[in-house]
């Protein structure tokens, strides 16, 4: 069955049109949606329409400038700039910059060509080479979303005023130039508060902890023990406060075991830490030995210990030269030692880089595949779900425990106990849950977003940088098509979630830790993410999803099911369609089964009034009609 | 005399079970193991206590039985159950664990105590007794016997029986024939089974004039006519009898044309853009001299054909496109990559490995060149003629992928069908030889079908909702050509199954009366392999075809191909753009005004450099509107965007199969909500029907009958739906069996042949001295 082998969405962002935003047309959407309940609404053709760039110049075809957001402000306006676009060629027109976007429409066109994206995705801006020969200046944009752009315009004849781009480098990195990130002045109001999503005891509890072998302990509430954590902690019940403080002097940066995730069943834990501080002398803790004996006991089903360090096994080697390393399997009784072969950062932002090569703005049509290969992407993504599998089936097959770590555990650890988790437990693979999952096991565990993705920072070069969490999605992406009825969201979900990392509009990925969170007030100064998407639910719901309920899901891990995420990294290119989803075709039928039950309940009527009428005339008809159901 | 001999103590386990129903009932009815045997089969010969491998690493769980080979398969015969629950579509012609002999592509004996194996060909010696047999599968499927506990004699003589009756030395060895005798014409010669097969089909095969007719009023081709000039295959063997031609061109001037073509192989009509522009396939011309004079008068009837007198255009296939040697190379590596070689060790260069058998880049070179075709008859107005060499391979593949992606009418089942019928069966693609089934024409197979099927999968890939099909009736359509009895399959051209036909009619005294040819089923006749419940399988519950409704602004409407609809996905746009699109058309004609392209150029691939941007232009045009599913359809043909065939390629392989997932998985959720949908429908129309008098007397709620178009039905409607165990992305097949890589003298068997990345060719084992 074919259905959707490659079921791409229709994602917003066809051709060059970026991230958009807000509530701006997304709310126009929301509400044409809300008239027809089932989105397909109009025909498909119109619904598809509205994804393409055509229909979205009509909203605004009479303005040069975008619809602001709230406190958002113009900050300069240049015509005559022209576009080189890869595909198209050169286009002349009217480029906006805003304290949040850069806005660049052709009006020569039709139907008008518009590039809108926020300034929170250019990761670079460069002038490249001098004034050409016309007396053209251009201007290099590197992008986080797998683009570049390139402008040009005339050299300024008033040399005292500042080029366009110049502005544009000031918003762009408002971290750099001691401004205000965006996300910090939006003030968009939504129904929902996305910030109270989360709440970890709350979370804890549907897990069935405390119980009488966890614990939650308050030992961090203050972010003292470990500063990168969450104040919520959960350890074995007895282990003692103390303990736990000279635990977390043995591991990397204080980050001590603590329970992700319980099987509601076995018992079976997924724990996950930081690396031992063994060092070249092999340094022993009897707190840490015996708090991990602790994991191991609280689960009566298995007398073993699986310790998963997400690294390749040199590299482990090597940490202990820092004073890192791993822990040895004397000092460790009833414990395994795996490696699991993940690279680290670097590796993995260079991977990243050689697949833009090959992916923007062309693909070399006759080594597509051995240069796809070349990058090693897939590859990577291999040994994470690989891990991430390795992990769930010890746990649900093995009814083993297992504790999970890296180096400082909150890059390879977060992907590999996330994706786990949501092999495991039916909850994260729903909307909310998802939400629930990335706040906890990325957010509240502190991976350093701020530092990874490096909001509105200038130092392109930061050796920082790393698509940890993209590839963390696309992780999710290739699970989620091997099982394309076992999640509640759909692919747009997961774009959306990545364009609004870079975007720096909403809060949520702003920052490195629960603690900086706290700090800096981003509850009350920011919206976050998933009050936009949780007053939008429709737009991101998976209409096939079934409720594999208990069912534990086990993707295959092989070159034969992975494949490039086309409809994420390759939307730019103007030969992919947007293509016409399988979910657009069971809405659909979901409105017909509406319609048709509506009809069926109406001749019934007819036909019981009829039938009735021969005895009682004046009888108006009876409103008691079965609701119409509906499970989308 | 082949009675069950009391099992042997080493495998009583297996009868446990068994033997509590024996308890149960104490007089059970001791079942032979004996053969299914079809009309006209009969057993060569067999061996008892042979255990078929199941798993690919143990012994536990293979099954103890009795093989036996027959005239038309290899038949494996157990009372054990498979270990694990699974689930295979059963064939009405197959039992479950059967493989007909046409499908065996390699019949390989070893016996791993003396370290010796062999490839065994027909009418050949072996010197060992063999300890195992393996038979590889054109379908893809690797089946391993054990003979450990069998008779080392009788072990032997059913090895030499499969290889001598896999290959056939003559086509009416072909099971077919005596299939067809004894099933349709008695011993007496007397018909029986009165119905005809396929004699209740709703569709055209193209055998009659009428039914040309019919496809020429359906496209509005009134410029063409039928031709009979080949009645009785007079002038040409390998055309069907009744062709369709310019009505300027008479039989008289055809007659004269016909020996400058190769095989005599006049232009043959295939279908026309409601825009007038025809389709037309033909051979090359074999003599020089006459090429330019032909040629134009060819192409001048084509043009007075077109209601614009518009000009023509010729592609050369052979130019353009891989031959069937390159194919059947590519189609060699990629079945090697997917189910040769070990699973783990192809895991790491498997994209490279992809490139590098070239399939996909096959596949995409045809689609390309179609979509190329296409862009010419519908952007450009003007009419293509497609030439090959033969005009019997490569053009069967572009003439239907072109038709597919132009005309929906092709994109329903029966449509599919029927242009399979036209542009193969008719058209003379010679299936017998590109499908090997006498195993003595290794040069001339080539996997062009699959090929196609590849392609139209890759479309469907991409407009899921486009045809009324799925793949798993594109894979089962492929399984089908290697059960030897259906016409579709058998013959290199409608002539050859006529002659055959004749000559074993004379042998076994079966009178043939007015017919032409036994009634050889032709495929599409599904019941002769399903039950209506299997075939359910083959619809597509998504299909937005000609009568499948869709909802527009919560009303439900019926999808029409008509101008107006088309127009509708301008709906929205600029008044000002609506005219850019028209002054595009005006463009394209005011070129060919001008003549910048010349009225006949003898290769488009010549004039690229002036059209190619056009053509991008034209697929960009129509990437950048939303697709109309009844419209025209071009595949998107970046390489990212094409991807393997899964099911096909990898629905043996267990290690590639995901339980509970895969695509059917969605296809499962939208077969129910599609049934529950007709079932409101047949609600409905029982409530219209319905007099104001009377109540309907059959309660509406109740569900109604067995009509459902859906494999999967629509649940108790309260209860969530789940995803049945059953459910992986191999279904409705199963690996459980059929794929036995197992390492062969405990080295994998790739290695065991020193790493010769091809198939287990014949030479290589044949020429091992044993």
């Amino acid at each position: 069955m074919v259905l959707f082998l490659t079921g791409h969405y229709p994602i917003v962002h066809v051709f060059c049109n970026s991230v958009d935003s807000t509530s701006t047309s997304r709310s126009d959407r929301s509400t044409h949606a809300a008239k027809t309940p089932y989105a397909m609404s109009s025909d498909n053709v119109s619904t598809s329409t509205e994804f393409s760039p055509e229909l979205r110049v009509l909203r605004d075809s009479n303005k040069e400038e975008p619809q602001l957001l709230p406190k958002e402000s113009v900050q300069d306006m240049a015509k005559d700039v022209t576009y080189i676009c890869p595909y198209i060629g050169a286009l002349r027109g009217t480029l906006t910059v805003t304290n949040y976007r850069l806005f660049f429409r052709c009006m020569d066109r039709e139907p008008a060509f518009v590039l809108d994206l926020p300034l929170g995705v250019v990761s670079r801006v460069e002038k490249i080479g001098g004034a050409s020969s016309r007396g053209e200046v251009s201007y290099g944009l590197v992008c986080k979303d797998i683009r570049n752009l390139r402008f040009a315009h005339k050299q300024m004849e008033d040399s005292l005023r500042k080029s366009i781009f110049e502005i544009l480098m000031k918003f762009a990195f408002p971290v750099s130039n001691g401004l205000p990130i965006f996300a910090f002045e939006y003030g968009q109001v939504y129904p929902e508060n996305g910030w109270k999503v989360y709440d970890a005891q709350a979370e804890y509890k549907r897990q069935g902890i405390p119980n009488e072998s966890w614990r939650i302990t308050k030992v961090n509430d203050h972010y003292e023990v470990c500063d990168t954590y969450p104040s919520n902690l959960v350890v074995p019940v007895n282990i003692p406060d103390e303990e736990l403080k000279r635990v977390a002097a043995f591991r990397a940066k204080g980050r001590i075991p603590v329970l992700s995730w319980i099987h509601p069943e076995s018992q079976a834990t997924v724990t996950r830490c930081s690396q031992p501080m063994v060092g070249v002398n092999g340094k022993r803790s009897k707190d840490d030995e015996k708090y991990l004996q602790a994991i191991m006991d609280a689960n009566a089903q298995s007398h073993k210990l699986f310790i998963f360090d997400a690294r390749p096994s040199v590299n482990a080697a090597a940490n202990k030269m820092k004073g890192g390393g791993y822990e040895s399997e004397d000092a460790y009784q009833n414990a395994e030692l795996v490696f699991l072969d993940i690279h680290n950062i670097h590796v993995m932002r260079e991977s990243l880089r050689k697949l833009k090569e090959v992916v923007y703005p062309n693909i070399e049509e006759s080594h597509w595949l051995s240069n796809l290969e070349s990058t090693h992407w897939l590859e990577h993504i291999k040994l994470i779900l690989a891990g991430a599998l390795r992990i769930a089936d010890k746990v649900e097959s093995g009814k083993t425990s297992v504790v999970v770590h890296c180096s400082d555990g909150w890059d390879r650890t977060a992907q590999l106990t996330s994706l786990a988790m949501l092999m495991l437990d039916g909850h994260y693979r729903t909307i909310r849950g998802f939400q629930v999952l990335l706040e906890k096991e990325w957010l509240s565990f502190g991976h350093r977003f701020q530092l990874r993705i490096g909001h509105g920072d200038k130092n392109h070069t930061d050796a920082d940088r790393s698509p940890v969490f993209l590839q963390f999605i696309d992780c999710v992406w290739q699970i989620a098509r091997q099982f394309p009825a076992a999640f509640e969201f759909n692919e747009y979900f997961l774009v959306t979630i990545l364009d609004h990392m870079y975007s720096c509009l909403f809060g949520t990925f702003m920052c490195n830790s629960e603690q900086q969170r706290v700090k800096e007030e981003l509850p009350k100064k920011t919206v976050s993410l998933w009050a936009y998407i949780n007053s939008q639910l429709e737009e991101f719901t998976n209409p096939l999803y079934v409720n594999y309920s208990n069912h534990v899901l086990f993707p295959v891990v092989s070159m034969r099911h992975l494949e490039l995420w086309v409809g994420y990294y390759i939307r730019w290119n103007p030969r992919m369609r947007p293509q016409e989803p399988v979910h657009q075709r069971y809405k659909e039928l979901l409105a017909k089964r509406a319609e048709l039950q509506k009809r069926v309940e109406e001749l019934q009527r007819d036909v019981t009034n009829r039938s009735a009428s021969s005895t009682e005339r004046a009888g108006s008809p009876t409103r008691s009609i079965t609701p119409v159901q509906t499970f989308v | 005399m082949f009675s069950v001999k009391p099992l042997k103590p080493t495998f009583k386990s297996y009868l446990l079970p068994v033997q509590t129903d024996l308890k149960q009932t104490p007089q059970p009815p001791i079942k032979k193991l004996e053969a299914k045997l079809l009309p006209g089969e009969i057993v060569v010969n067999e061996v008892s206590f042979v255990r078929k491998c199941i798993g690919a690493d143990s012994s536990h769980g293979d099954l103890w039985g009795k093989l036996i080979c027959t005239n038309f398969k290899v038949s494996f015969i157990t009372h054990d159950a498979l270990p694990k629950q699974r689930f295979q579509v059963a064939n009405r012609l197959l039992g479950e664990h059967d493989v007909p002999l046409a499908c065996v592509e390699q019949v390989v004996t070893v016996n791993d105590a003396k370290g010796k194996q062999k490839v065994l060909c027909s009418n050949q010696k072996l010197k060992f007794n063999p300890t195992e047999l393996v038979l590889y599968c054109k379908d893809f499927r690797i089946i391993r016997f054990r003979f450990d506990e069998a008779g080392p004699q009788s072990a032997k003589k059913v090895c030499l029986a499969i290889a001598h009756y896999s290959q056939p030395a003559d086509p009416q060895l072909l099971f077919g024939f005596e299939y067809i005798g004894k099933q349709y014409y008695g011993s007496l010669g007397e018909r029986v089974n009165g119905v005809d097969p396929g004699g209740g089909l709703q569709m055209p095969l193209f055998d009659r004039p009428s039914e040309w007719d019919r496809e020429i009023k359906r496209t509005g081709a009134a410029e063409w006519r039928v031709c009979s000039i080949n009645e009785g295959y007079v002038v040409s063997p390998s055309l069907p009898e009744y062709v369709v031609v310019p009505v300027s061109l008479a039989d008289q001037d055809l007659k004269q044309y016909l020996c400058f073509f190769t095989a005599h192989r006049i232009p043959l009509w295939c279908w026309n853009h409601p825009n007038g522009s025809a389709l037309v396939r033909m051979a090359s011309i074999s003599d020089p001299l006459q090429q330019r004079k032909l040629d134009q008068r060819i192409c001048s009837a084509i043009t007075k054909s077109h209601p614009q007198r518009s000009d023509v255009l010729k592609s050369d296939l052979d130019k353009n496109l891989p031959n069937i040697q390159d194919i059947q190379a590519a189609f060699v590596k990629v079945r090697q990559i997917c189910v040769i070689e070990p699973f783990e060790e192809s895991e790491e260069k498997w994209l490279s490995s992809m490139e590098s058998s070239r399939w996909l880049e096959y596949v995409r070179a045809f689609l390309k060149h179609s979509a190329e075709v296409v862009y010419l008859l519908e952007g450009k107005h003007v009419s293509v003629i497609l030439q090959e060499e033969e005009d019997r391979d490569l053009s069967c593949v572009v003439s239907s992928l072109v038709q597919l992606m132009l005309d929906p009418h092709f994109r329903s089942l029966t449509g599919f069908q029927s242009l399979v019928q036209k542009e193969w069966v008719m058209a003379g693609h010679r299936f017998l030889h590109r499908c090997n089934h006498l195993k003595k024409n290794d040069k001339e197979e080539s996997p062009l079908f699959q090929l196609f099927l590849d392609c139209v999968w890759q479309i469907i890939n991409q407009y899921p909702a486009a045809f009324e099909f799925t793949e798993t009736y594109l894979t089962v359509l492929s399984d089908s050509m290697w059960i030897p009895v259906f016409s579709t399959f058998l013959f290199n051209c409608p002539q050859q199954r006529t002659e055959n036909s004749m000559d074993f009619a004379k042998s076994k005294c079966i009178p043939m009366g007015e017919e032409k040819a036994l009634r050889f089923p032709p495929v599409w006749d599904w019941s002769q392999q399903f039950t209506p419940k299997d075939q359910a399988l083959f619809n597509n519950p998504m299909y937005v075809g000609k009568g499948a409704t869709c909802v527009q602004n919560g009303t439900v409407k019926s999808f029409r191909r008509t101008k107006k609809n088309y127009s509708s996905t301008l709906r929205g746009m600029p008044s000002s753009l609506r005219n850019i699109l028209m002054d595009g058309h005006d463009s394209l004609t005011l070129t060919r005004r001008n003549s910048l392209v010349p009225r006949l150029k003898p290769d488009f691939s010549q004039i690229r450099e002036v059209v190619e941007s056009p053509t991008e232009r034209f697929f960009r045009d129509w990437v950048s509107r939303p697709a109309d599913l009844q419209g025209m359809l071009i595949p998107q043909l970046l390489p990212s965007h094409l991807a393997l065939w899964r099911l096909y390629f990898l629905r043996w392989v267990p290690e590639a199969s995901i339980p509970k997932g895969g695509p059917v998985t969605a296809y499962h959720k939208l077969s129910q909500l599609a049934d529950e949908v007709e079932k409101l429908q047949s609600q409905l129309r029982q409530y219209k029907g319905a007099t104001p008098a009377s109540t309907p007397t059959s309660n509406p709620s109740a569900p109604p009958s067995d009509h459902s178009r859906m494999y999967f039905k629509a649940g108790s409607t309260h209860e969530p739906s789940s995803i049945p165990e059953y459910l992986s992305s191999s279904f409705p097949f199963s690996p459980v069996g059929n794929m036995c890589r197992r390492s062969i003298l405990g080295t994998p068997l790739s290695k065991f042949l020193n790493g010769a990345k091809t198939w287990l060719s014949t030479e290589t084992l044949a020429n091992e001295a044993l």
